[in-house]
């Protein structure tokens, strides 16, 4: 079954937000253990991609999912970050039973030297932990 | 000696860089997803009656071979596994480096409109080297 994943109207020509609507698409064809924690989620993300100039918003409503163009509403969870290291966001490596990221892998390490040095910067993410560890897990490719 | 892009020949010289380029042998090795293709969109202005297809053989490290096809039809059939489309002027950007291909990407200069966008991810540093090889072809722009 495919994942109800739309765009919003204003978001075709946005960039970000097209790669982001396929990838959720595709990693919940590959990984159907996902779909769980994508009927979970709930809440608005908001992903600002820094060199790049360009932002989204995810609308995750128990699900469903809407990818808005730009910043849409109050988002619960802030993610800014450089294109290089929003893309290694997605490649981290999960821990096979409790699918939370797993220190000893590359892009993992390289994601909490980011968030160390300031480089990815959250907001929200203590109020919202189980949207965080949703989303890290439906964004992963692995 | 340049080569005029889109070519047949300056997509010859490609796979010639690109094989010359270590950083790509070391980058690509794991890569057994396919061809690769990458579209010029047609542009009357610049003499490119239809779309233009360079489509590099790309496995292990390795372009085994291109092909240098005309028209969406064409390219199509041709059943590449990843197609990238962007008008002359984004093609120009990456070949002469001053874009990374992912952050184009999400700019939206170039769109990826077939194949699997996690496995390109996985091989984010194998696209970079893609870019580096072609600017390593002596190019002739159209527009220049």
């Amino acid at each position: 079954m495919t994942a109800p994943i739309e765009l919003d109207p204003g978001a075709e020509d946005n960039g970000f937000a097209l790669m982001l609507a396929d990838l959720l698409r595709q990693n919940l064809e590959d990984h159907p253990d996902k779909a769980r924690d994508f009927a979970r989620l709930s809440g608005r993300v908001a992903m600002v991609v820094e060199d790049a100039g360009v932002a989204v918003t995810l609308r995750f409503d128990a699900g469903r999912l809407v990818v808005h163009d730009g910043i849409v509403g109050i988002p619960d969870l802030t993610i800014r970050a450089g294109s290089d290291d929003i893309t290694q966001m997605s490649l981290m490596e999960l821990l096979p039973r409790v699918r939370l990221p797993d220190p000893r892998g590359e892009a993992t390490r390289r994601v909490l030297r980011a968030s160390r040095e300031g480089r990815i910067r959250m907001y929200g993410a203590l109020a919202n932990l189980p949207l965080v560890v949703r989303l890290t897990r439906v964004m992963s490719v692995s | 000696m340049a080569h005029e892009f889109p070519s047949k020949e300056w997509t010859d010289a490609y796979a010639e860089a690109v094989n010359g380029n270590e950083a790509y042998r070391t980058a690509g090795k794991d890569w057994a997803h396919g061809t690769v293709a990458m579209v010029v969109k047609a542009d009357e202005s610049l003499g490119i009656p239809a779309d233009v297809g360079m489509i590099l053989d790309v496995e292990g490290g390795r372009c085994r071979g291109t092909t240098y096809l005309q028209g969406m039809g064409a390219i199509e059939e041709a059943d590449p596994a990843f197609i990238i489309v962007a008008p002359y002027p984004r093609w120009k950007e990456v070949i002469a480096g001053d874009v990374d291909p992912i952050k184009a990407m999400m700019q939206g200069k170039l769109k990826l409109t077939k194949g699997h966008l996690p496995t390109m991810l996985r091989f984010v540093e194998s696209s970079r080297q893609l870019v580096v090889s072609a600017k390593n072809v002596p190019t002739r722009f159209l527009d220049e």
